[in-house]
This record gives structure tokens, C-alpha cells and sequence, in this order.
């Protein structure tokens, strides 16, 4: 095993108060590329 | 007054029966042929293959909620294909044999108007050699059985490692040109996750074995994305976690043949090597059902339909990787020899993979098959009910509703764990699907911004609220049709 990721970056991503925050952001962002539509490619 | 059949029931094929429902009138009739009893929500076949979830937290009946949806729903799989009918019915029609109930084995004609074809993909474990789900130690968690049966299997094996076995598992893709190796690549973090949970981690030795030439191809050609406020691949990434969970690796491995504990595969270099296992997770390739067409007189057209899977808009010339572009892929998932047959969903041949192709130096293709996720398989699905709703309603023979896969941006909520506080995920987005060299020259064929990862326990619990949204979404619950594909 090879540490890869840091004390301070595991702390973030596991820390749930900070997650629920990146939670709403990633719900929004992952609505905007599916709310982004889509369409053809051969016309346009 | 027309009628809609609909071949599966599965994300394509749901998704397509109920909007098809929600927006015709009921003089219009809408039929669902298919031979699983139960929908399934497949995504959630991980946290089966970890014991996390059992499968009536992933599946329900279809029967019931078709009746009370006045969908018509026979249990029943589609075996031949008559576009043009035959001598004694003018209208066109599937065969189809019952595979439950009073009528199992007899076959009936399904008479439709318009045929959506959402049977998927045929799980080709024959294939490869010893592959089968629970044979030879190897597993699949390609469909809840398979994943219940895998999660058996891995609990007995953390038995022997509490009891002080070392013991090897190896995941990853079965075959030299398999698809899905999201799955896989989810199930490989959670299998790590719960051997830890166990406190067993020590004693096992993890490996991927993959027919990618990179880490993180995902069938996919891989990704740059946006990772913080870096620019990142999705091989970096993907390393970056397995050298943290300490998970070994093997790519540009076709895998030709499983025996007990051991898979025997091919590189690129042209070597035969084999690795041995106590637990394996191999995703098999991926196939057409082998559908049979004929035309009105009996004679078999079954290359205007298929070619492998069902022959839709795409540009399938032959032509080298260099020449390949986002125009060949599909729009509307119309058959062009039957206007009133589409294939939405994985049912329809791609024109090529997405991933560049490479050959062993044997002449073995070892390249990632084009992977068509949930969230392409709902939006081609809706887009093909709508331009049959329009071609109904206002006998319109031109399709307004296109979704190349070109064109398309999908999510990717990859479990990396289960837990309400230890569980995680590695969110990606990207956009498009099928990346676009000539407009996004610069960032690997995709737009940055809209193809991003990000990695912790907020992917999990998103990973968990779309498992409750879509189930309850495809329950038809009150409202179920504001929640997007
Ligand atoms: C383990 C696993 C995890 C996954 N995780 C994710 C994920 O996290 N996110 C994501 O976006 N995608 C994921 N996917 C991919 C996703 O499940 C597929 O993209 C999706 O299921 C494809 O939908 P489909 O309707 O085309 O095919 P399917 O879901 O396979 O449905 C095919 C349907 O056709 C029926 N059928 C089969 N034969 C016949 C016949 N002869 N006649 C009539 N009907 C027939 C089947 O019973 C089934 O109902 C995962 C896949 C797997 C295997």
C-alpha cells in the first residue's frame, strides 16, 4: 500500500460536514450536465 | 388507435413503456414483453455482491404495477423478428414464448405498429472458456442472482481469512473484449472496503485485471477532467486510488479461459500468462441475443435488423480509428430498413468501440467494448417514445427527439464503498460520452468544465439517493416523471 492520498485530503473527504456541503454541489452539478440536454451532431 | 410493444423491461425498456403510458391516450395500447419477472435496479448488484443490500432492496414486480399502469405485460421472451409479418398475418410481428405461468413454452405473434427493441445485452459468458457465474471460483454481480450468489462466495472466503487464510482475489473483465469495467471497478473498492470493515484486509492480496490499455479507459477512450482546481486523467486518478487501497493491477489482458482458481489471458505483447485466485469477479462480454428476422415470404433478413445487436441510424463503415467521429454515432435509434422499429439502450449496435482498438501481436483484439450506461440507455429511451408519440399524434415520419452519445453528457457514481459515515464514491462526469476531437481538440474530446471526478463519502450517499429516486421513479410513483434519466 502506497499512501497516495493526504491526512488533510482523506479528513475532507471523509468529514460528513464538509461532504454534506460537496453533496448539494455535486447534486447540482450533476444536474446541470443531464438538465445540459442533448441533441444531435450531424446537422449541426 | 396503435399499438406500442416494447421488447425488456429493463432501464431502456421501463423508461420507455412508462412515458409511452404517461402520454398516450389509453385508446393507444402499450405492450412489454419481457422475460424477468422483476425490474431490477442494476447499479445497486454491487451492494448485493458486498451483502450491504439484499435483492428485494433492488427489484420489484412487474406484473402488479403494470396492471395498475394499463400495461399490457407479458412474461414472455422475444425469439424471431417478422417486420413485414407472413403469409397469414399482414401486420407486423415478434414471436414471442411465454417463459412463466399457464402458457410457458407456447409462443404467441405480438402484433405491433411500432417495435422498441430494449432487450439489452446477451451476458456471453460462453464466450470465454470455464467462465459462469459460481463456476470455477469465478463470479459475476451482473444480475442479482449472480451478485448473491458472488457475495456467498466472499463470505465464506472472509471466513477462512478470520480463521487465518491469505487468500487472492482477483476483478475485472473476462473477456479480451468485455465492457463495463465501471462495475467492476466499483465492485473491486467495495470488495476492499468490506475486507477492512472485516478486519481481514492483511490477508488478502487484490488485483485488477482488465482488457484496458490504461487505468480508468472505462471503455471510454479515459477521460481528462477537472479534479479540484487540477486537470487530471482518469488513469492518474485511478491509480491514485489503487496505490492507495493497495489493489495490484494487470491491463491489456484478454482473458480467454477460467479454470478452478485460475484465468488464463492474452496480452498485447502476444504473451499467455495466468493468474491464479481464491475469488474471482470477471464481467463477461457483452452480445447481441442472436434474433433471427424474415420477411413476409420467411426469408431470413436478419442482417437488415442485426448485426450483433439491432442496426439503428449509426455510420457503420468500416474505416480506420483515425477517421472515427461523433457523426458515426447514432441520433434517433431508428432501424433504417423499418421505420417503426428503434433501439434505444444497449439493444442497438454501436458503430465501433469508443476506446482505440489494439490487437495482440497474435491478431487478438483487445479492446474495451463501448459501454452504454444507465443514464444514455433512459435518455435514448425517452427520446425514442417521443418521436413515436409525435409520429402518432401528429403522423409525423420526421424525428425531432436525437441524442447521439456525441452530444450527451452522462454521470458516473461509482461506489467506492458502502457506509452512512465510511462509505465512498468517485463521482465523474463527463461530457460527451463519445468524445468530440475536432471541437475539444485541446482536453482529450470533452468539455472540461462538464467532465470532472471527485472523490469521498458524498459520492456515496448521492450514489444511495439516486438508488431510492430511481426505484421510486421507476415504481411510477406520484410525480416519478420529474426526475430527469
Ligand atoms: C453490475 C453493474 C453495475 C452497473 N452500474 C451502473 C451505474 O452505476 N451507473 C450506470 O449508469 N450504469 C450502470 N450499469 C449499466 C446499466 O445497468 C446498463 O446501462 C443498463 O442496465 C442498460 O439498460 P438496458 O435497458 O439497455 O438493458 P438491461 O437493463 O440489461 O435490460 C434488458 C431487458 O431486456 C430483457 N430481455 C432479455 N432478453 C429478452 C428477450 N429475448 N425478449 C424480451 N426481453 C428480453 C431483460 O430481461 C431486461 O429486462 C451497471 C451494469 C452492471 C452490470
Amino acid at each position: 500500500m502506497t499512501r497516495r492520498i493526504s491526512k488533510y485530503k482523506r479528513f475532507t473527504m471523509m468529514n460528513p460536514i464538509i461532504q454534506f456541503f460537496k453533496f448539494i454541489y455535486l447534486s447540482i452539478k450533476v444536474l446541470i450536465v443531464v438538465a445540459g440536454g442533448h441533441g444531435g451532431t450531424r446537422s449541426a | 388507435m396503435s399499438k406500442i410493444v416494447v421488447l425488456g423491461a429493463g432501464i431502456a425498456g421501463h423508461v420507455a413503456a412508462s412515458h409511452l403510458r404517461r402520454k398516450l391516450s389509453k385508446e393507444h395500447e402499450v405492450v412489454v414483453v419481457s422475460p424477468n419477472g422483476n425490474y431490477q435496479w442494476i447499479p445497486s448488484n454491487i451492494w448485493v455482491g458486498i451483502g450491504r443490500m439484499k435483492p428485494k432492496d433492488i427489484l420489484f414486480p412487474l406484473a402488479p404495477l403494470y396492471a395498475k399502469k394499463h400495461i399490457d405485460y407479458k412474461q414472455a421472451k422475444a425469439v424471431s423478428f417478422h417486420p413485414e409479418g407472413d403469409s397469414e398475418e399482414i401486420k407486423p410481428y415478434i414471436m414471442a414464448e411465454y417463459v412463466a405461468g399457464n402458457e410457458k413454452g407456447t409462443q404467441e405473434k405480438v402484433t405491433y405498429d411500432y417495435l422498441i427493441n430494449a432487450t439489452g445485452p446477451k451476458l456471453n459468458f460462453e464466450a470465454t472458456e470455464g467462465l459462469s457465474p459460481g463456476k470455477n471460483k469465478a463470479h459475476s454481480v451482473c444480475t442479482y442472482t449472480h451478485a448473491q450468489e458472488a457475495w456467498i462466495a466472499l463470505e465464506g472466503l472472509i471466513k477462512q481469512m478470520k480463521e487465518g487464510k491469505k487468500v487472492k482475489i482477483l476483478i475485472g473483465t473476462g473477456h479480451a473484449k468485455s465492457t463495463c469495467q465501471g462495475a467492476a471497478f466499483e465492485y473491486i473498492l467495495n470488495v476492499e472496503q468490506e475486507l477492512r470493515r472485516h478486519k481481514v484486509r492483511d490477508m488478502a492480496e487484490i488485483t485488477w485485471i482488465s482488457n484496458e490499455y490504461h487505468l480508468g479507459d472505462f471503455g471510454m477512450d479515459g477521460m481528462l477532467m477537472s479534479y479540484g482546481s487540477n486537470i487530471m486523467k482518469s488513469n492518474e486518478m485511478v491509480e491514485m486510488i489503487f496505490e492507495d487501497r493497495g489493489i495490484k493491477w494487470i491491463l491489456e489482458a484478454g482473458v480467454n479461459k477460467v479454470e478452478d482458481g485460475v484465468a488464463h489471458y492474452e496480452t498485447l505483447d502476444g504473451e499467455y500468462k495466468k493468474e491464479s485466485y481464491d475469488f474471482a469477479m470477471l464481467i463477461p462480454s457483452f452480445s447481441g441475443h442472436g434474433f433471427k428476422a424474415y420477411d413476409k415470404t420467411g426469408d431470413d433478413i436478419t442482417d437488415k435488423l442485426f448485426r450483433g445487436f439491432m442496426i439503428v441510424d449509426a455510420d457503420y463503415t468500416p474505416k480506420p480509428y483515425e477517421e472515427w467521429s461523433v457523426q458515426d454515432w447514432p441520433e434517433t435509434y431508428q432501424n433504417p430498413s423499418y421505420s417503426n422499429i428503434f433501439a434505444p439502450g444497449i439493444a442497438f449496435a454501436p458503430p465501433h468501440s469508443i476506446s482505440k482498438p489494439r490487437k495482440s501481436k497474435n491478431g487478438t483484439d483487445i479492446t474495451p467494448a463501448p459501454p452504454r450506461t444507465g443514464m444514455p440507455s433512459g435518455i435514448t429511451a425517452k427520446l425514442v417514445a417521443d418521436n413515436i408519440i409525435e409520429m402518432i399524434k401528429h403522423s409525423n415520419q420526421e424525428l425531432h427527439h436525437k441524442g447521439s452519445m456525441g452530444n450527451m453528457g452522462a454521470a458516473c457514481i461509482a461506489s467506492a464503498g458502502f457506509g452512512m459515515t465510511t462509505g465512498s464514491g468517485v463521482s465523474i462526469t463527463t461530457y460527451p460520452i463519445v468524445p468530440d476531437y475536432n471541437k475539444y481538440p485541446d482536453t482529450h474530446g470533452r468539455k472540461l468544465g462538464k467532465t470532472f471526478g471527485t472523490i469521498g463519502l458524498a459520492g456515496h450517499w448521492l450514489k444511495l439517493a439516486l438508488h431510492y429516486a430511481f426505484i421510486y421513479k421507476a415504481k411510477m410513483k406520484p410525480f416519478w416523471w420529474l426526475i430527469p434519466e
